[in-house]
């Protein structure tokens, strides 16, 4: 039956179309592809943006990171973070509890207050965060579940537009999340709430680049 | 009271649907408050954007170019998906999309289904078919979840619930989570739900979910939240099924960097929406092992083969021109008799009944344009509106009674005297003479007899004034002549 109806579908809109000469190429794009802030101008907007959706953003060099990491889980107020496999060991501070993701249940990572994640990219004009759940993002379910999301984001990922974030990236990724600022709904009387499903609290580490 | 009819099958004609609401001062209070905060949003977001009219122009030259081409894209999906590890259904009518629907259901042995809010879905009146086969579907988008809770049907395409008020609310949700305590400010509610909801992600293996973009390159699919429910049903259960229109596909990933700004902007005034999900197939250890979609037909491609109606799929269901509609902000949804309201639901929901309902659809609406300006991907709804209009009026043609008809009398005539000068001189004599009778002191008509008191009952209409132009203009100073010497 199914068969029958994918060539009767692909059929019906074949006649459809048939005298429809148009070619991809020829689509206009006259948009605005590349911005033209220089990495401190990139790096200001995107902590600009997050702020204005109400994450928590912080700036650190390289050599600082470990210490500004703990700083801001001990901030949280949590004691239990969960984090993907691919985190350098130095992140992992003492103090706190970890659980390392591999094949968690869902039980074991709601227990968790906190996750600790890297990055894909950035994209300041929107202060969007891209995950694309590589070894140092993690399965999305880790950053999904726990209330507050700390998220490490190197200053040389961050561009300006949305299509910088494409052209960088001319193989789509198998998973990708795209988070602006936290969960939130404005179904009640389009008064914008914080924090229906996904974690409340975000919070990004900035991290400037050596040299 | 009853609840509002959202078949179109059954719905009453737009008029008399929209009667009682007019008189529902506090819906319409909710209605006019939600419109105007999600429009201020908007139009501040719009008015930064530089290049908001290049990116509406290559988003609609994008959508036309899919739908010039959509079996070859709706096949590359196909292949793609099934690659990744999909399952790709096709189904030409809501019926099947049930039945495809309701027979992985049963293969998963479901009794719950958790749901990311999908307008698809309603369109297939796919939750009564659920209920009739025992499988309890939770909405689990806020709104929808506020609807479902409250047996109450949704009025807007993004915030399905603006109609209700947080008094409404928590009176729903302190009756049917039994929280008599609840307060109704908006920020306890939604803890209320996010609580109601958790046990349900937590438990619940399969999830129904609808599709923003589907990408003919990859085969994946975009779900565009604010909430992070859709997160949730995208990640949690075991199995997930899709349900998407066919004319949602998009050629390549990168397309993304177009539709996804114009769409944030324009639904809920916002650079990006805070949570943009793209997956494809099935991953190894991550999200649902078994992935199902299913493509719905429902009357899509008989719309693609008309000229003026194909521009009606280019839709990415923004619901900007529902906010900004002078009839919908006046009505809200439920007149609409559909779960696609306001403009596009006009102009959508008569062609998907294949012209044989909601036949006043079309008419609702003053044709001021609204609409056409806000839309993201350019989709001129006025032609289309009055292109349908001329549909419903041949449909409604009879020929046999046609010479008793007054409407068609009328126009025959109209054609006859708008067919020659001196014909259409002597018409506006007659006609000076004929409304003279009429014609307040103060130059205003406000009652005609007959069948022109259907139109002086809501309307005044100004009086002729003494001189036509043709009069005026022949025995006007000749200006032009004395200049050009």
């Amino acid at each position: 039956m199914t068969a029958n109806s994918r060539q009767f579908i692909l059929d019906r809109v074949r006649a459809a179309t048939t005298a429809d000469a148009n070619r991809y190429q020829d689509i206009p794009r006259d948009y605005i592809g590349a911005g033209n802030l220089d990495p401190q101008g990139r790096l200001h907007l995107m902590s600009e943006r997050l702020q204005e959706y109400g994450a928590e953003v912080v700036e650190s060099s390289p050599a600082d990171l470990p210490q500004i990491i703990s700083h801001q889980l001990q901030l949280s107020g949590k004691h239990h973070f969960v984090v993907p496999q691919g985190l350098p060991a130095g992140w992992l501070g003492s103090g706190v509890t970890w659980s390392i993701d591999g094949n968690l249940s869902h039980e074991e990572i709601e227990q968790c207050g906190g996750v600790l994640t890297a990055a894909s990219a950035g994209v300041a004009d929107s202060g969007t965060i891209v995950l694309h759940h590589g070894p140092m993002e993690g399965r999305r379910i880790i950053s999904l579940l726990p209330d507050f999301h700390l998220c490490i984001l190197r200053a040389s990922q961050i561009v300006e537009t949305l299509p910088e974030y494409f052209a960088l990236f001319p193989m789509p990724p198998r998973l990708a999340t795209y988070i602006s600022g936290p969960s939130a709904t404005a179904d009640i009387e389009m008064t914008r709430i914080k924090g229906v499903h996904g974690p409340r609290f975000l919070s990004v580490i900035i991290v400037r680049d050596d040299g | 009271m009853s609840g509002p009819v959202m078949d179109p099958r059954i719905a009453p004609p737009f008029p008399q649907a929209a009667l009682p609401i007019l008189q529902n001062t506090q819906l319409r209070k909710n209605v006019a408050h939600a419109t105007d905060v999600i429009q201020a949003k908007r139009n501040r977001l719009v008015a930064e954007k530089q290049d908001w009219q290049e990116l509406r122009t290559s988003a609609a030259a994008t959508r036309a170019h899919v739908l010039a081409n959509l079996a070859t894209y709706l096949e590359q999906f196909e292949k793609n998906c099934t690659a990744a590890g999909g399952v790709v259904h096709w189904a030409r009518d809501a019926a099947e999309a049930r039945q495809i629907i309701l027979d992985i259901l049963l293969e998963e042995k479901a009794g719950e289904v958790i749901k990311i809010k999908t307008m698809t879905s309603a369109e297939i009146q796919l939750n009564p078919a659920l209920e009739a086969a025992g499988i309890a579907a939770i909405e689990t988008d806020l709104a929808e979840l506020i609807l479902q809770l409250g047996n109450d049907e949704p009025s807007h395409i993004v915030v399905p619930a603006l109609h209700v008020n947080r008094q409404q609310v928590r009176e729903i949700f302190a009756r049917r989570m039994g929280l008599p305590e609840l307060p109704d400010d908006p920020q306890a509610l939604t803890a209320a739900a996010r609580t109601y909801l958790r046990k349900k992600f937590l438990s619940v293996p399969t999830a129904i979910s609808g599709a923003n973009f589907l990408i003919a390159e990859d085969g994946s699919v975009v779900i565009v939240e604010s909430e992070g429910n859709g997160r949730m049903c995208l990640t949690l259960p075991r199995t997930l099924i899709t349900l998407a229109g066919i004319e949602k596909v998009l050629p390549r990933f990168s397309d993304l960097e177009v539709l996804l700004q114009v769409l944030a902007r324009s639904a809920t005034g916002e650079r990006l929406n805070p949570y943009n999900s793209l997956w494809s197939g099935v991953t190894p250890g991550d999200g649902p092992q078994k992935f199902h979609i299913v493509l719905l037909d429902n009357g899509r491609s008989e719309i693609l083969g008309r000229k003026v109606e194909r521009q009606t799929l280019q839709c990415i269901r923004c619901a900007a021109c529902l906010n900004t509609c002078p009839v919908y902000r006046q009505t809200g949804g439920h007149a609409y008799g559909s779960p696609y309201a306001g403009p596009i639901g006009a102009i959508l929901t008569p062609q998907l009944e294949h012209m044989r309902h909601a036949q006043s659809l079309p008419y609702a609406s003053s044709l001021c344009a609204a609409c056409y300006e806000v839309c993201p991907v350019k989709i001129n709804i006025p032609e289309v509106l009055i292109d349908l209009r001329a549909q419903v009026v041949d449909q409604e043609r009879n020929e046999g009674t046609r010479w008793t008809d007054p409407m068609y009398l009328g126009m025959k005539a109209a054609n006859f005297a708008f067919g020659s000068a001196a014909r259409f001189r002597m018409a506006q004599w007659f006609g000076r003479l004929g409304l003279k009778f009429f014609t307040d002191r103060d130059g205003w008509i406000r009652k005609l007899p007959n069948l022109g008191s259907r139109w002086t009952l809501s309307r005044d209409l100004p009086g002729l004034p003494d001189q036509t132009f043709r009069q005026w203009w022949s025995e006007r100073e000749p200006v032009r002549g004395k200049e050009s010497k």
